[in-house]
Order: structure tokens, then sequence, then C-alpha cells
């Protein structure tokens, strides 16, 4: 059964800034779609079944560029595999023996950037046994409002100006830039932050399709060694 | 670019997504937050994310991407100076960040 206090908590939580944060560039994406020939059912269905905007926008842009479906697959699993260092990172986190396996793969669908920061930040005042309920109400509120959002910047698309949508697109890297700096309180996330965004601007001129991957990874992992002191203390 | 070409291109899509999220359960199984592994796999998770956002700021496909790169650096710029300002607060920052983003590339 559904803690419900701690599953509206999350929804409470999503609602606001973590909203306008995503659901501002949801609704660039559903313009964007509009604009680059996809249907309504096809944009709703993106961001019901993939929602993790930066695969959507790369699947968009390989299908419109005439990619195949090897392409295509490729190209989202190397833009979406950071979700998998998040969802290791997460679990352990809302991990209670109160739920079943089946329920993790179930709330996998909705482990995002979004949601993954904002449950970082507050985990540690929550009980242990809420935070399942409490990060399927974040998670699961801000899925719902991606797909709404998907579908008005569909439907009207027409009335908003290509410069505000290009606004909306920049209000989410944004968000996340000011989510990270949130973060900037152990040493060795400082290091893996910085290092991160300098290794992946770097690397892009060698191996643009691997920076963001290689450059995370080298980052984080010199950040853990180098401060690992700290990793025991903390 | 048929209709079913585009739905079959959403499900490998969502199917490529949801590996990377179902491994990630999987591979959870045997870590606790006390680990060594667990501080690890934050600091990458950190890491990859601080690339990607480098990455669709100084170098960003679609919409972004017909805007200036002095633009967006100087925009990022103005949301790190009035976040630390400002009491570390998120709304001003994006708001005045997005704002200045948006009157360099289309009023000046």
């Amino acid at each position: 059964m559904i803690n419900w206090l701690s599953f509206t908590n999350g929804i409470r939580h999503a609602v606001g800034i973590p909203v306008i944060g995503l659901g501002t560039s949801m609704f660039a994406f559903g313009a964007y779609l509009k604009s680059s020939g996809f249907d309504l059912l096809q944009s709703l269905s993106s961001t019901l079944f993939t929602f993790a905007l930066p695969g959507q926008f790369v699947m968009a842009e390989t299908i419109v560029a005439g990619g195949t479906f090897l392409n295509i697959f490729l190209a989202v699993l190397l833009t979406n595999a950071r979700l998998y260092p998040m969802t290791v990172n997460l679990i352990p986190i809302i991990r209670h023996p109160h739920y079943p396996k089946w329920k993790y793969y179930c709330l996998a669908h909705v482990i995002a950037v979004t949601a993954w920061f904002n449950m970082i930040a507050v985990h540690k005042k929550l009980p242990q046994e809420d935070k399942f309920d409490y990060f399927l109400g974040l998670g699961g509120f801000l899925w719902m409002s991606s797909v709404v959002c998907t579908v008005l910047g569909y439907l009207v698309s027409n009335l908003v100006s290509h410069e505000i949508l290009v606004g909306f697109v920049f209000i989410n890297p944004i968000y996340f830039l000011i989510m990270t700096l949130s973060n900037l309180e152990e040493k060795k996330l400082i290091f893996s932050i910085i290092t991160g965004a300098i290794l992946s601007v770097i690397l892009f001129h060698y191996i643009p399709d691997w920076s963001v991957l290689i450059g995370g990874l080298v980052a984080g992992t010199l950040g853990f060694i180098i401060f690992r002191k700290e990793t025991y203390d903390s | 670019m048929t209709a079913n070409f585009i739905y079959f291109s959403i499900f490998l899509a969502s199917v490529a997504t949801y590996c990377c999220r179902a491994f990630g359960i999987f591979s959870a199984k045997n870590v606790s937050v006390d680990s060594a592994i667990f501080q690890w796999i934050k600091c990458i998770s950190v890491g990859i994310i601080s690339a990607v956002i480098a990455k669709i700021i100084l170098f960003p496909a679609g919409l972004l991407a017909e805007t200036s790169f002095s633009s967006r650096l100087f925009s990022t710029g103005v949301a790190i100076a009035i976040y630390f300002l400002f009491k570390k607060n998120v709304l001003l920052s994006i708001f005045v960040s997005t704002m200045t983003f948006f009157f360099i590339n289309f009023y000046i």
C-alpha cells in the first residue's frame, strides 16, 4: 500500500520550481516535435514512454537526419546512460525492505535528473520508510506534468513566438546547473562537477559522442580517489 | 518518415532509456549508502550531469544552436553570480539568467 502522506508530500515538493524547470523545456520539446513533422500522439508517447529529455531530443534529431533504427537506439542509449549511475546512487537511498523488488523496477521509469537532484537534496530529512513513496510522488508528478507540457507545447506552439520557445529551452540546463551548484557541499563533489564540465568540453573536440560519459566517469573517479579520506569521513 | 517508423523509433528510444534505469536497479542490489562504491557512483553521477550541462550550454543541438555562444556563456555566468549573491535563490537566478539570455539574443 502507498503511504499517501509521503506520496502527496513528494508531489508538493515537485510543484513549483521543479515543474517550471522541467515543464518549460518539455513545452518547447512539444513545439519542436510539431515543427519536425511528428503528430500529437507520437509527441505524447515520446514523453510518456521515454521521459528523459536529452535522449528524446536526440531521438527526434536522429529521425529528422535520416538515421537508422540502430543509430537511434545507440544514440539514445549513449545520451541517457547517465541514468545508470544515478539509479545505482538513488536506490540505496530510498530502499526499504517493505517494498518488493518489482516496485523498484516500476519506480525506475520516473528516475530523471530533476527528480534525482530534488530527492538527493531532501532525503536526509525523511524517514527511511517514507522515501520510496515520496520519490514516487515527486518523480511521478514530474513525469505526468511533462506529458501534459509536451502536449501543450505541441498544441499551442502557434501562439508562442519562436524567441520565447528558445528562451524556454535555455531554462532547463540553467535549472540543472543551479541544482548542481546546490550540491557543492563535499570537496569530492565540487571536484567531480568542475572537472566533469572541463573534461567534457575538451573531449568534445576529439570524441563528441563519448565526451559526456568519459568526461563524467573520469572526473567522478578522480574526485573519489583524490578525496578518498573525505569519503570515509562523511 | 512514416508513422510506423516514428512509433518504432519511440519504442527503441524508450527501451534504450529504460535499460539504463533497470540495469541501475539491478546493479544497486548490493550497494549500501555506507559503502565506498556508493560514494564513487555519486561522484560519477554529478560528474556526468555537469558534463551534460556543459555540453548543452556550450555545444547545443536543436533550438539553442541558433543562439550565440557568448550569450549562453554570459547568461550562465549571470545564473551562477545571482545564485551566490542572493542567498542561493534558485528562482531568481533562473529568471534573471533566462531574461539576460533572451534579451542578448533577440533585442541587442
